[in-house]
């Protein structure tokens, strides 16, 4: 966790200064009156729950929106910022969540794009140039390979190095960890750092504590649209950060809950199919919770897919309670007592165009409380279910009769935990449970699966965030190209489940 | 002014208003559609020459200045219900059944040859078989193109267009040799077509009962699509299919994980589709002309898809988008009496129209989210909603961990 205090000491002056900054969405105020200040050198984070409005904020800056307030310094002189172009021009430059790159194009081509210096492009000329400048901040990049090629972390180099090219100094990122795995992050701190001794001003925009941490000079924290304090990693922890974040204490590690491990509730035997998954075996008890840690794409998708029934194993058995369901519809798998956390909360587990008490019903809709035999629903039913659940699971929402996009990310969450769990599953499979949250319902959805256990009931959990696995799981399994490649205590060392996670290859984690 | 702590007990209140909110939303969303398609057209009559004012009064007056004149809206508006419920049914389910122009076609042969074969049977048994006939025929050929896409994954929208143009010929083979009258009807050069039906065929005329001229042919049908209309409308909101078809219809990923059969609704959906698709004939078969001829009425299918639109396959809102329909067509006719103005300006305006209120609905349903979102109280939710978000999709930052991970399903979007 060293962080350095950089070459950005309070002493330099300003590269860029907010002053006063209000920016309004239709009846939100999402910036505040918001100051901030960027100094040469540094790399400065700028974090918040979901919402605080950091992402404004800078969009702000980069000509994206319009601020009803406040002015903006660059170098010292007051500066009106209306496009991205301007932002550019200004040596602003930002890379956004979500990339925007020409696929069929190569890595220089989408680069220089929009840049071109000459009508007639001399292109080996100008991968000279990318190279170059790709290698004097240490970014490991072929100029010439087509972006569709690329792997998630490689493109976001490819975007990073356009604002370079382009001459930024001042460079936005917004959750660019996001999207990383480990070792990619590894390698963009690396840039990152790289950057900074070149003297270029970095917006690290996240809601990781430990990343920001890690690589912050200086850390800018956002609630509510208002700045709540400055600081720097030496001087802050991150309890204090999450604190700050949601303006109540967070705690890290919940107490685990014992409970008597039961017999056995899941018991999964060499499944296999469609390439993802070669041969899994794990079993799930009572009262246990089973962590499969692994970095993305190893097959867990496939995974908790082909048990819930959404997908059909090429081979393998599966079953509940002893009872085989292998290659059972998502019905049945669900009527046998299987409650499911889909990895993707719009696509699998709410229909955001359909309102509350539609969604608290969903895969219970055809159950004889809930519809007659002519297919007729029970509306007032529904509704009585959709307000209990949002009662009890404290899901924040005018009504039940809007639809559930207009839920935050983790009140949708909730609204899932809900559904789910309303039916007294023997088994809850959680995929991804925490993904996109905030630490407040990241918290809350925490708590939430150890009550499963304490109630006796089996859970496996899905994960890639380590920290998750580490604070819920009494055992640990690694899975690593669709096989499960080591089992751990809850105590084993990070490194050696790092190692798990990689295949058990003798490979440094990053 | 953001709310803290739980907002959990909702009044009910609270509740209706929500309600009431969106549906004066909506009505509002039309009435300045409305106006922004009359405005957009005066700029075209000023263009001929003429007087905004003038033109357009000649078009209302003509269509909703008599009793017949709305007698003949209303007949023009009923197989259009018929036929934008239709396309909304099979639209709600995430499908685009353009199929209905082949399936009303494959009803007519079907209720024609009911009509002409059970001419035994009273009016009382004789109008329902034809009717049930009209529906079987649109429902077989709707089958085909559900079929293929569930069981093949076909696209519905090549297979309809493809049955399409088979129903054009099965019909002029059926009026050909299987249907084609016994007895020659009186005149010279007449159309191919099938022998007349018996009386009995005839569905009951009721524009007597509000002065309107027989020849508007305004019959019991306008009533029976009124009542199709709500039926689709309890069908999608108040069952389990409807629920099921609009879980497909907006998150298919969803839907599957709670445990709905994709392909089974969808399979469902094509034939209510179908059935509803059977109704358009009706109207020219058995209030109007009494037989089945190669002159029969083109293009109901094509046009219900421009009236779900502009009914936003609300199937209530299609009601009034079929009556809207209905007068702007009638006026048509007022026009070619004394204006510059040429008959297809009424084209154009409907055109117009359409696009004008799917742009608008648009708008209002942002505006109401963004206004729902506001008093969600989570500034948060505005952010993540992407309501306000410049990319398309109900896509927020925390999606983006998601789809990264998986770069080849971001590239197909």
């Amino acid at each position: 966790m060293s962080s350095g205090d950089g070459a950005g000491g309070a002493s330099s002056p300003p590269l860029v200064v907010l002053e006063a900054i209000t920016k309004r969405f239709p009846g939100v105020l999402a910036n505040d009156a918001v100051d901030l200040e960027l100094r040469p050198g540094e790399v400065h984070a700028l974090i918040g729950e979901n919402g605080a409005g950091k992402s404004t904020l800078m969009r702000v800056l980069y000509g994206m929106y319009p601020a009803e307030e406040g002015r903006i310094f660059v170098r010292g002189e007051e500066v009106k910022i209306v496009s991205p172009r301007d932002a550019i021009a200004l040596g602003i430059g930002m890379v956004h969540q979500h990339f925007v790159l020409v696929d069929p194009f190569t890595v220089t081509e989408n680069i220089i794009l929009g840049d071109e210096q000459e009508a007639v492009l001399d292109m080996s000329a100008a991968e000279g140039r990318v190279a170059e400048l790709a290698d004097s901040y240490g970014f490991q990049i072929d100029p010439g390979r087509p972006v569709e090629e690329l792997s998630v972390g490689e493109e976001q180099r490819v975007e990073i190095l356009k604002a370079l090219y382009r001459g930024v100094e001042i460079l936005i990122l917004d959750e660019p960890t996001a999207v990383l795995t480990p070792g990619e992050t590894k390698d963009l701190f690396g840039n990152l750092r790289k950057l900074r001794e070149a003297g270029k001003s970095i917006v690290f925009i996240s809601h990781k504590l430990d990343e920001v941490l890690e690589i912050a000079d200086r850390i800018t924290v956002l609630r509510r649209g208002q700045v709540v304090g400055e600081t720097r990693p030496a001087e802050t922890s991150k309890p204090r950060l999450a604190e700050m974040m949601v303006g109540r204490p967070v705690l890290f590690r919940l107490e685990k809950p014992e409970h008597e491990v039961g017999g056995t509730v899941l018991r999964v035997t060499d499944l296999a199919g469609e390439g993802k998954l070669n041969g899994v075996s794990l079993e799930v008890r009572g009262g246990e919770i089973l962590g499969v840690a692994g970095v993305e794409g190893n097959g867990q998708r496939e995974l908790a897919e082909s048990l819930i029934g959404l997908r059909k194993p090429a081979s393998g058995t599966v079953a509940l309670d002893g009872k085989e369901i292998t290659g059972h519809s998502v019905e049945d798998v669900r009527n046998a007592g299987v409650a499911y956390i889909p990895e993707d909360r719009h696509e699998g587990g709410l229909v955001l165009d359909m309102t509350i008490w539609e969604n608290a019903v969903l895969g219970r809709h055809d159950d004889a409380e809930f519809s007659g035999g002519l297919g007729v629903l029970f509306i007032r039913k529904i509704k009585e279910l959709a307000q209990r659940l949002v009662e009890t699971f404290d899901v924040r929402t005018r009504s039940i009769e809007v639809t559930a996009s207009t839920l935050s990310g983790g009140n949708q969450q909730k609204l899932i935990l809900a559904r789910e769990l309303e039916t007294d599953p023997k088994l809850l499979i959680a995929a991804q449970p925490t993904r996109g949250l905030d630490v407040g319902a990241i918290e809350f959805v925490w708590k939430e699966i150890l009550e499963q256990k304490a109630a006796g009931r089996a859970v496996l959990l899905i994960s890639a965030e380590l920290d998750e696995i580490y604070a819920l799981s009494d055992r640990i399994v690694t899975l690593y190209e669709g096989r499960i490649t080591g089992e751990f205590p809850p105590d084993a060392a990070p490194e050696d489940v790092g190692v798990g996670m990689l295949g058990g290859a003798k490979r440094e984690v990053g | 002014m953001a709310v803290e702590g739980t907002v959990a007990p909702v009044p009910a209140t609270r509740v209706r208003s929500d309600r009431l909110e969106r549906i004066v939303g909506q009505g509002l969303a039309l009435l300045l559609s409305m106006l922004i398609a009359l405005g957009l057209g005066s700029i075209l009559i000023v263009g001929f020459g003429e007087n905004p004012a003038e033109v357009y009064s000649k078009i209302f007056k003509g269509s909703l200045g008599t009793a017949d004149g709305l007698g003949y809206v209303f007949a023009i508006a009923t197989p259009l219900i018929f036929s934008a419920l239709a396309v909304a049914v099979c639209f709600k389910g995430g499908m685009f059944n353009i199929g209905v122009e082949g399936q009303y076609i494959v009803g007519m042969v079907t209720a024609a040859w009911a009509a002409l074969s059970l001419d035994f049977l009273p009016a009382v048994l004789l109008v329902p078989a034809i009717m049930i006939a009209a529906l079987l025929g649109g429902m077989a050929w709707a089958a085909i193109a559900g079929v293929l896409k569930v069981k093949t994954g076909a696209h519905e929208v090549v297979t309809t267009i493809m049955l399409n143009q088979i129903a054009i010929s099965l019909l002029a083979w059926a009026i050909n040799y299987p249907l084609k009258f016994k007895e020659a009807p009186p005149g010279q050069n007449v159309d191919l077509r099938t022998d007349l039906f018996p009386d009995e065929a005839f569905v009951g005329d009721i524009g007597q009962y509000f002065g309107v001229t027989p020849g508007a042919h305004l019959s019991w049908l306008l009533f029976v699509a009124i009542a199709a209309a709500i039926i689709v409308w309890f069908l999608l909101r108040r069952t389990r299919l409807g629920y099921e078809a609009r879980a497909v219809g907006s998150s298919p990923g969803t839907a599957r994980a709670g445990g709905i059969s994709i392909g089974g609704t969808q399979l469902r959906l094509f034939l209510i589709s179908g059935a509803l698709a059977g109704m358009v004939g009706m109207q020219q078969l058995i209030a109007d002309k009494g037989y089945l001829g190669a002159a029969y009425v083109t293009y109901l299918g094509f046009t219900g898809i421009a009236v779900a639109f502009l009914g936003q396959n609300n199937p209530i809102g299609i009601i009034f988008a079929a009556i809207l329909w209905g007068i702007l067509s009638r006026g048509e006719v007022a026009l070619q009496i004394g204006s510059e103005v040429p008959r297809e300006f009424v084209i154009i305006l409907q055109g117009i129209l359409i696009l004008s209120v799917v742009i608008t609905y648009q708008v209002a349903k942002r505006r109401l989210l963004a206004r729902q979102l506001q008093r969600a109280g989570a500034a948060g939710a505005l952010e993540d909603s992407a309501a306000l978000d410049e990319s398309p999709g109900p896509s927020g930052p925390e999606d983006a961990g998601a789809e990264a991970f998986a770069p080849s399903d971001r590239r197909e979007g």
